[in-house]
């Protein structure tokens, strides 16, 4: 993102947003001190988030500043075939009737903390929940590692190359995990709020902007028809298979993203989960539509760019916004601040529930199960830390070969799906089958995405859970379970 | 307990009308013509598709609301007892 017309004024606002970030990892910290004793209070805000932080709690974990930045040029080089992004951010929500019903049920019921705690208690397997949390570790290592460099990214690109990428991304790294060792669950939940409401209203103003300064929909449509009618058109056969895909592929894969899942645990009761379901429902039309919207109108705004240039899209489209008057300057520094505090609230949720897998269930539940809650808190904290300097380093000096390995994170994350998910209804699944599953779904996603193979253009991850989910049933179907095993699952699951 | 529990999941139609819903969510069924017919700039393949997407939240607002029904009688109870 290269934007000229910020510099100092960018400077500001991002130094404005780092200190209210802080401020509120200190008010946090000063009203609930005893939250450092607990794991229940750190990592899930005591299970008491009302309905508006749990929204938008929820709302950071999909929408990340992503969902601005790169999707208008997908849009602008697809044209309406990419209106599929709306649809699948609403069957994100979907897929969580799936299994959130039960399992926020489940949680309550056994104070679950992580989705590898619902592995442990249902499968009493250490192989089960050591696999999973090590998958969940290192897909979400990934994840931040993705945030982390797009933090750096933006922040030189709002600068103008003020302040240059490492040290945008240690400022940020820094203030964020104040914040968060701070406040927990609580600092994060609330940095969210405040960052979904900047990210928000930029964004609405940059398409009244569009709309005003480069013409609505219709001007972008006649520039369509006669230069590029494709745009307009149906999606053929390839285009009509991509597009279900996406439907089905998002809409689990989103929702089983751990951290999205640990937010399920921190729902004040099942009234607020359900009424924050309800609100994400209606949101993918104000977020992914209204970036849609922004991607048609570059579309005749600035046409015939590359594939390459059309990255740049929305930076272009607000450089010109801004230019026109002081409102529109002022509120297009505003949404790249709040992009850029998207992708913090995005790094900040997934580094939370990378420390509460270590805290709670590889050290607190094998290494040291004598400890107190304060030292597997600390354990976690101080992991996070070390895997965040070791993430920076890697994001700086990214290796020559083999960088594929830090590609790798939906594929691996949505291999714990089968395991969870059938868990949670099927008494007769049988922890051998779960596990051969889990580990064959891994191997083939990892390997196909490495040495990049493709078959009949579905997604490698989609294949690996295919492969997983084939493991898990059939399996357990081969596998007698004793009449002893199939009486505790049901037990566990109690319904 | 005076209404039974309820879980979306258990609930066959509801998915059936999921399906079709995502039927209707897929581009399979248009004519050719529909991508040349333009209302305000957008062509009418695209609104029916925004159409399908408005029934899509609308559908799972009202399973999430009346379909989904675990805890929260007991929950209730349990803030009743604790005032």
């Amino acid at each position: 993102m290269d934007l000229a017309f910020s510099g100092w004024s960018g400077i500001i606002i991002l130094a404005v947003y780092g200190l209210i970030m802080l401020g509120v990892g200190v008010f946090t910290y000063l009203r609930n001190r005893n939250i450092h004793n607990s794991l229940d209070e750190y990592y899930l805000g005591g299970r008491g988030l009302g309905v508006m932080v749990l929204f938008f709690t929820f709302f950071a974990t999909q929408y990340s500043g992503n969902t601005v930045i790169g999707y208008p040029p997908s849009a602008y080089r697809q044209g309406f075939e990419y209106l599929v992004s709306v649809p699948f951010f609403i069957m994100i929500i979907m897929a969580y009737l799936l299994f959130a019903p039960r399992l926020y049920k489940l949680g309550k019921k056994y104070k679950l903390i992580t989705p590898a705690q619902w592995f442990e208690k249902r499968y009493k397997s250490k192989a089960i929940t050591i696999l999973a949390s090590l998958l969940m570790l290192y897909g979400l290592g990934n994840y931040l590692l993705e945030q982390l460099v797009a933090i750096g990214q933006g922040v030189s690109g709002l600068t103008g190359g003020t302040i240059p990428y490492q040290i945008g991304v240690v400022f940020f790294v820094v203030i964020m995990l104040i914040y968060g060792w701070l406040g927990g669950m609580r600092s994060v939940a609330y940095t969210d709020t405040i960052q979904g409401i900047a990210l928000l209203l930029g964004v609405f103003m940059l398409l009244i902007g569009s709309i005003i300064y480069f013409g609505g929909l219709p001007t972008s449509a006649d520039y369509m028809q006669v230069y590029s009618p494709e745009k307009l058109g149906i999606p053929d056969g390839p285009g009509i298979m991509n597009w279900f895909s996406l439907l089905v592929m998002i809409g689990i894969g989103a929702a089983v993203y751990p951290h999205a899942i640990q937010r399920i645990f921190s729902a004040k009761s099942e009234k607020t989960l359900k009424r924050s379901f309800s609100r994400m429902a209606w949101m993918p039309f104000l977020t992914a539509g209204v970036v849609f919207i922004i991607g048609i109108i570059g579309i005749s705004a600035f046409p015939g760019l590359s594939t390459d240039e059309s990255e740049q899209l929305v930076g272009m489209m607000a450089s010109t916004i801004a230019s026109q008057n002081a409102i529109f300057y002022w509120a297009m520094i505003l949404l790249f601040g709040g992009v850029i505090a998207a992708i913090v609230s995005t790094a900040d949720s997934i580094l939370l529930t990378f420390s509460s897998i270590i805290s709670n269930d590889l050290y607190g539940n094998y290494i040291n199960p004598e400890a107190s809650e304060h030292k597997k808190l600390l354990v976690g904290k101080l992991t996070g830390v070390v895997a965040v300097s070791i993430l920076i380093l890697v994001a700086w000096f990214p290796p020559a070969t083999l960088y594929q390995i830090f590609i790798l994170k939906f594929e691996l994350l949505i291999q714990i799906s089968p395991g969870l998910i059938l868990g949670l209804y099927w008494n007769r699944l049988h922890c051998k089958a779960v596990f051969a599953g889990m580990l064959a779904g891994t191997l083939v996603a990892s390997f196909m995405t490495i040495f990049d193979v493709t078959l009949l253009g579905i997604a490698s991850g989609l294949w690996g859970l295919l492969l997983n989910v084939v493991i898990c049933i059939g399996g357990s179907l081969l596998i007698s379970v004793s009449v002893v095993e199939e009486d505790e699952a049901k037990q566990v699951i109690g319904m | 307990m005076s209404q039974p529990n309820r879980e979306p999941i258990k609930n066959g139609k509801i998915w059936i009308v999921f399906g079709v819903l995502l039927a209707l969510l897929t581009p399979w069924y248009f004519p050719e013509s529909f991508g040349e017919i333009l209302i305000f700039g957008v062509p009418i393949w695209a609104i029916i598709i925004i159409a399908a997407s408005l029934l899509l939240s609308a559908f799972l607002s009202y399973v999430i609301k009346n379909h989904w029904m675990l805890e929260e009688e007991n929950e209730e109870h349990e803030e009743k007892g604790a005032n």
